[in-house]
C-alpha cells in the first residue's frame, strides 16, 4: 500500500498541492481524476520522488518510501519521452538494468511485454520511426516490465485506441491480482468508472473525494426517480421530497427526510398508477461535478 | 469520504529477488556504456573519425613522396666547357643530397637549347656570358639547380682566382671562420615549439568544444524528451552525470589517443621525424593535463546542456564555455614572458602553456607538477559544482535556466 499523508507542494506563489491524503491499497487499481491543473501530476511526481513536498510525506508499506523502493515501481510520466535515435529493444533493456534488473531478466520482460502488445515486429526500430500510439505502448513497457512492486501511470490511456486500452487494462489487472498497488490518472472518466475499484478526486490541489465507487456513491446525495400514469406535479408540494425535475407524468426526486420515501410512495398509489420507482445511481461524471463544483 | 479501511494486501515480494538483484552493476558504469555504445554506432562520428585518419595517413604518404621523390634536372649546353661544369655541379650537389641528379643535354645551338628549355625537356640552358656563367631557364630557374651551378663556378672562379694572385683559398679564408656558441643547453628550436604549441591549443580546443557539445547535446535530449523523469526514479542523478562524463570522456580519451598515435606514426614516415623524440616529453605531458582539464570541462559542459530544455538553448547555455575556451587558445600561444608563466599554473590554460614550456625546457621537473595539481583541485570543485546544479536544474523543464538560476534557486 502507498499512503499519501498531508503532501503539499508550493510553485512560487502557487499552491500546487495542498494537503494531500490518500491511499493506493495493494491488489486494486486506484484512479486519480480531477480537473486540469487540479494538482495530479505534482502528486504522483512527489510520490515518485522527482519533487520534494514541502511539506507531508509518502509511505510504502507503513513507512517512509526510499529510493531503493521508488526503484523497484514502475512509473510513466506525463510527458512521454524516449531516447528517440535508439532502437526499442535496446532502449527498454538500458531502463530495465537502470531499475535493477539483470540484462538476460530485462531482455526477457521487455520482449514479453513487446509481444503482448503487438511491438515485437519493430523491436529493432529506431524510436522515432514508430507511431505515436506505439510510441505510447513501448513507454507502458518501460513502467510495466520487470515486475514492479507499485505502478504510477500519469495519463496511461491518452492516445490509445480501444482496443490497446482493452489490452492495457488487462495488463494492469494482472498487476493488482499479482497484489501490486495501481495509481493511474485520467480524464475520461466512464474509462475510470469502468476499471477502478477506488477513486481518488482531487480539486484544486486537495482532495475532494477518495473511496471506493459505492462509497463515493453513497456519500453522494441519492435521488429516484417515479414514474406515474397521470401528471407528476403534485410532487413539487409534498414535503421532505426536493423535486429536482418534473416532466409530465415523471419526476426525479431527492428524498430529504428518512420517511419521505414510503409517504411519497403512499400519496403517488392513492392517485393512481405507478409505473415505476426507482433509485437512481448517480454517474461518476454526475459525483465528480458534485465534488469539485 | 474515508481512507481505505481494508486490510492492506501487499505484493509477495513480485519478481524473485534473484531476479531484481542479481545485476549488481554500478548505474553509472551502465550510464557510461550506454554513452559509448550510442557513440560509437552512430554514423556521423564514425565517418568522421574515419575521414580524419584517412587525411592524416593521406598527409604523412604526401610528405613521404615529396621528400623522397629524387629531384632530377637536366641542363641544356652548348659548350664542352659548360658540359664540364654542369658534371661539376652534379658531383658536388650530389655530395649534399644523394637524392639531387643533375645531367648535362649537350645541344647543337642556341635556338635549340631555348627550344628545350621552354618546351620543358630542359630545366635551364647553360652558356657563357660577359666574364661568367648565364644560367637562363623558362621562368624562376629551380633552387638547388641555381645554387649548385652558382657554388660550383664561384669556388672555381676563386681557385683560378687565388692562383693567379699567388695564393690559396686555405690561405685566404685562414682566421675568417666563426664558431656559435651558447651558454644555455640547446634546446628544441623556436619554430618547432611554436608549431607544437599551436597544434597543442587547436587539438585541445576543437576536441573539448566537439566533445563538449556532444556531452551538453545527450543531456538536453533526455531533457527534451523527458527521459530524465523515468531515469531520475530510478536512479541518483549524481550517477547519471557521473556515468556521462565517463563515457565521453573516454570516447573522447580514445579518439584523441587513436590520432596522436597515427599522428605520430605518420610524422615518424616524414621529414620531421628528426623532431620525435624532444617531442614525445611534451605529448605525455600535455595527454595529462589534457585528461584532467577535459573532465571539468566536460561536467560544466554536462550542466550548459542541463541548463538548456531544448537543442536549440544550447547555443546560448554553452556559450560562457565556448568563449572562455577561446580566451585559452589564444591566450596559449599570444602570452609570453612572465605572463607564459603565471598562465602555465592557470588550470585549463596550463594544458597548452605548461607542455609548450616542458618543450622549450623552461619549465623545472616540478612545475608541472604543481600545476597538474592545481588543474586537478580545480577538477574536483568542477565536479561537485557541476553535480549540485546538474540536480537542480534539469528537472527544471519549462524553458531556459541562467546561469544564475541554477546557482541561488532551492532543491
Amino acid at each position: 500500500m502507498i499512503e499519501v499523508h498531508g503532501v503539499s507542494r508550493a510553485f512560487g506563489e502557487v499552491r500546487a498541492v495542498d494537503g494531500v491524503s490518500f491511499a493506493v491499497p495493494g491488489g486494486e487499481l486506484t484512479g486519480f481524476v480531477g480537473g486540469n491543473g487540479a494538482g495530479k501530476t505534482t502528486t504522483m511526481r512527489i510520490v515518485m520522488g522527482l519533487l520534494a513536498p514541502d511539506d507531508g510525506e509518502v509511505r510504502w508499506r507503513g513507512r517512509p518510501v526510499t529510493r531503493a523502493d521508488r526503484r523497484s515501481f514502475g512509473y510513466m510520466p506525463e510527458e512521454r519521452g524516449l531516447y528517440p535515435k535508439q532502437p526499442v529493444l535496446d532502449q527498454l533493456v538500458y531502463l530495465g538494468r537502470l531499475r535493477g534488473l539483470s540484462s538476460a531478466g530485462a531482455r526477457a520482460s521487455v520482449v514479453e511485454h513487446l509481444e503482448r502488445l503487438g511491438l515485437a515486429a519493430r523491436a529493432k526500430d529506431h524510436v522515432e520511426k514508430l507511431s505515436l500510439g506505439n510510441q505510447q505502448r513501448v513507454q507502458i513497457v518501460a513502467a510495466l516490465m520487470g515486475q514492479p512492486q507499485a505502478l504510477i501511470l500519469d495519463e496511461p490511456f491518452s492516445g490509445l485506441d480501444p482496443t490497446a486500452v482493452d489490452s492495457m487494462a488487462d495488463l494492469l489487472r494482472e498487476h493488482t491480482s499479482r497484489g501490486v498497488p495501481v495509481l493511474f490518472s485520467s480524464h475520461q472518466l466512464e474509462l475510470v468508472e469502468r476499471l477502478c475499484e477506488r477513486l481518488v478526486v482531487l480539486s484544486r490541489g486537495s482532495v475532494v473525494a477518495a473511496g471506493t465507487a459505492e462509497e463515493l456513491r453513497a456519500g453522494s446525495t441519492a435521488r429516484h426517480r417515479l414514474v406515474l400514469g397521470t401528471d407528476a406535479g403534485w410532487v413539487r408540494d409534498l414535503p421532505g421530497v426536493h423535486a429536482v425535475d418534473v416532466a409530465g407524468p415523471s419526476a426525479l426526486v431527492e428524498l430529504l427526510e428518512p420517511d419521505a420515501g414510503r409517504r411519497l410512495l403512499t400519496e403517488a398509489l392513492s392517485r393512481g398508477d405507478v409505473r415505476e420507482f426507482s433509485l437512481q445511481r448517480p454517474s461518476l461524471a454526475q459525483i465528480f461535478r458534485e465534488v469539485t463544483a | 469520504m474515508t481512507l481505505a479501511t481494508r486490510p492492506p494486501t501487499e505484493p509477495t515480494d513480485p519478481g524473485t529477488p534473484a531476479e531484481r538483484h542479481t545485476s549488481e552493476a554500478r548505474p553509472w558504469a551502465l550510464v557510461a556504456a550506454r554513452e559509448i555504445i550510442v557513440r560509437v554506432t552512430n554514423r556521423t562520428f564514425l565517418v568522421s573519425t574515419l575521414v580524419t585518419l584517412v587525411l592524416m595517413g593521406a598527409f604523412a604518404a604526401f610528405s613521404t613522396w615529396q621528400s623522397s621523390r629524387g629531384a632530377t634536372f637536366t641542363v641544356a649546353v652548348t659548350t664542352s666547357d659548360a658540359g664540364t661544369l654542369v658534371q661539376q655541379a652534379a658531383t658536388a650537389a650530389r655530395a649534399q643530397d644523394p637524392k639531387v641528379d643533375i645531367t648535362a643535354r649537350p645541344v647543337p645551338t642556341a635556338a635549340e637549347a631555348r627550344r628545350v628549355v621552354t618546351a620543358g625537356d630542359a630545366d635551364a640552358w647553360l652558356h657563357p656570358g660577359d666574364g661568367g656563367w648565364v644560367l637562363t631557364s623558362a621562368d624562376q630557374p629551380p633552387a638547388p639547380l641555381a645554387a649548385a651551378v652558382t657554388d660550383t663556378v664561384r669556388s672555381q672562379a676563386l681557385e683560378r682566382n687565388a692562383a693567379a694572385a699567388g695564393t690559396s683559398i686555405a690561405a685566404l679564408e685562414r682566421g675568417a671562420s666563426v664558431q656559435l656558441a651558447r651558454f644555455t643547453q640547446a634546446g628544441t628550436s623556436p619554430t618547432v615549439i611554436s608549431v607544437a604549441t599551436f597544434a597543442f591549443a587547436l587539438l585541445f580546443y576543437f576536441a573539448s568544444l566537439m566533445f563538449g557539445q556532444m556531452i551538453a547535446m545527450s543531456v538536453v535530449e533526455e531533457k527534451q524528451s523527458r527521459i530524465v523523469e523515468i531515469i531520475a526514479t530510478a536512479i541518483p542523478l549524481r550517477q547519471l552525470l557521473a556515468g556521462k562524463v565517463l563515457g565521453n570522456c573516454l570516447i573522447a580519451f580514445a579518439q584523441i589517443l587513436l590520432y596522436a598515435a597515427v599522428g605520430l606514426v605518420a610524422l615518424s614516415f616524414t621529414s620531421w621525424s628528426a623532431l620525435l623524440p624532444s617531442l614525445s616529453l611534451a605529448v605525455v605531458w600535455f595527454v595529462v593535463f589534457f585528461v584532467v582539464g577535459f573532465v571539468s570541462l566536460a561536467s560544466l559542459f554536462a550542466v550548459s546542456g542541463a541548463l538548456a530544455s531544448r537543442t536549440e538553448d544550447l547555443q546560448s547555455t554553452t556559450a560562457p564555455i565556448s568563449i572562455a575556451l577561446m580566451l585559452v587558445y589564444f591566450a596559449s600561444f599570444s602570452l609570453a614572458g612572465t605572463a607564459k608563466v603565471v598562465a602555465s599554473f592557470v588550470p585549463i590554460v596550463s594544458v597548452i602553456a605548461m607542455p609548450a614550456r616542458v618543450l622549450a625546457g623552461t619549465a623545472a621537473w616540478w612545475e608541472p607538477v604543481v600545476a597538474l595539481a592545481l588543474m586537478v583541485a580545480l577538477a574536483a570543485v568542477t565536479v561537485a559544482f557541476a553535480a549540485r546544479v546538474y540536480t537542480r536544474s534539469l528537472m527544471q523543464t519549462h524553458g531556459r535556466v541562467s546561469w544564475r538560476q541554477a546557482l541561488t534557486a532551492g532543491g
